[in-house]
């Protein structure tokens, strides 16, 4: 085989769309051209794989992937192990119930880019660019399902069709969606693009497919749900939204990037009883301090909880006391990409201005969870 | 969804007593939210209040 030595390939006719092997390189499209965060559905911090029925709107599932629920208990949703060639995982969303969707019901999943992960887009203005979703997707049920795309305060919405034609298969599907020219849309840490797979919604929420509106929609009118049948199945995986009209190959991440880019937005670290966290020191009588620093630094400063049975101190008389509810001391409420906290608890026991505390797991699989989500 | 919600006071160096966190149970679970505008959790209990609901106040520091 001869090699080619050339200094430049260009478009026959001038333009941009030059193909190697039926793939188009450009500048928005090689690494860094997926703008969602566990499109392969690997990560799953907060449940382990474990299944989780959702009851209530806005529950965090996989990691980035969130759910919109108007009534308890209709839908499940897991990590699975399922997933499409090339893949590992994929979300599974099982419908708990057959139920009759009312006109204000939504049911869906949700995934959230931040704003300056999609201000080179361009929504908003005449120069919007065009954007690909695409995706592999599986179901139990056959027919014509909804998405959409939203902005951030949810007064813009483009909702889309994709058709699963064969039952129990993944299939993978695209949707070219020019970019919007009209709205507002965050380039900051806020919301800057919303992407939805519905699972079943009303007719108040359903609107006209293909076409940007000013309102709020989840799916076009008349979309399958998935709600609908007790025990129907919904996997999807390889998610990936990028700009430009063609759908390249999902761009596989290493692990560590996709962990560190998810835990930008939600982190928990848990150890063994006894297991050390950080080293602190007690004020004001009994107010124990200590640093913390994330692996990545978080969109914002995050809400904090327990995870698991949480922390305990161990302190200068060789006691190991619990530490309570977990709250930030003189933190800038205001700053993005936060990298350390001073942390302070709530305790059972009087302790000495200046001691120095050990903080550690209180119980076996505990310590603290941080919440950035958007 | 909040469910309910609760100042959390602390006292800086110079005595001064401060409401920097808001102690909510969402989906059952407790979570410490700062006043942080960008935080949406925080975002969310400004919803709840807006509905009309009100915090506890917070436990008086020893």
């Amino acid at each position: 085989m001869a090699d080619l030595n050339v200094n430049s390939i260009g478009d026959a006719s001038g333009g941009t769309t030059t193909t190697v092997n039926g793939y188009t390189p450009t500048a928005s499209n090689m690494a860094g051209r997926n703008r969602i965060i566990n499109g392969g559905m690997v990560l799953d911090q907060r449940n382990a794989g474990a299944s989780v029925t959702i009851t209530t709107d806005n529950t965090f599932t996989l990691d980035r992937w969130s759910t919109a629920a108007t009534a308890a208990s209709k839908f499940s949703v897991q990590q699975s192990t399922t997933a499409a060639t090339g893949f590992t995982n994929s979300l599974l969303a099982t419908s708990l119930t057959a139920y009759s969707v009312a006109a204000g019901d939504i049911f869906a999943l949700k995934h959230t880019i931040e704003g300056f992960n999609v201000s080179d887009l361009g929504f908003g203005v005449a120069s919007a660019s065009t954007v690909t979703v695409s995706f592999w997707v599986r179901s139990s049920l056959t027919g014509t399902f909804g998405g959409a795309l939203q902005n951030g305060a949810q007064n813009r919405s483009y909702p889309f069709s994709f058709t699963i034609n064969a039952a129990n298969t993944f299939e993978y599907k695209t949707v070219t969606i020019a970019g919007d020219t009209s709205g507002t849309w965050l380039t900051n840490n806020g919301k800057g693009l919303l992407l939805w797979f519905s699972l079943g919604t009303g007719t108040t929420y359903s609107g006209t497919a293909n076409a940007w509106a000013s309102g709020l929609y989840f799916q076009p009118t008349g979309s399958t749900s998935v709600v609908g049948t007790s025990g129907a199945t919904f996997y999807i995986t390889g998610v990936q939204l990028e700009a430009g009209s063609v759908a390249t190959p999902f761009e596989t991440r290493q692990y560590g990037q996709e962990l560190a880019l998810c835990q930008r937005y939600y982190f928990e670290e848990r150890k063994p009883i006894y297991g050390t966290f950080s080293v602190g020191r007690v004020f004001n009588s009994k107010t124990p301090q200590f640093g913390y620093k994330f692996p990545t630094p978080m969109r914002t400063l995050p809400s904090v909880a327990n995870a698991g049975s949480g922390c305990g101190a161990w302190y200068s008389s060789g006691s190991f006391t619990q530490l309570l509810s977990p709250a930030y001391y003189q933190e800038d409420s205001s700053k993005e990409n936060v990298s350390t906290v001073s942390l302070i608890f709530a305790i059972n026991a009087s302790l000495t201005d200046n001691t120095t505390i050990t903080v550690s797991s209180w119980a076996a699989n505990s310590g603290l969870s941080f919440s950035a989500e958007l | 969804m909040i469910t309910s919600a609760k100042e959390l006071k602390y006292t800086l160096p110079d005595a001064t007593e401060v409401v920097a966190n808001i102690e909510i149970v969402k989906n059952g679970e407790k979570w410490t939210v700062p006043i942080n505008e960008a935080n949406t959790d925080y975002q969310e209990y400004l919803k709840w209040l807006a509905e009309g609901n009100t915090p506890e106040p917070a436990d008086p520091v020893e």
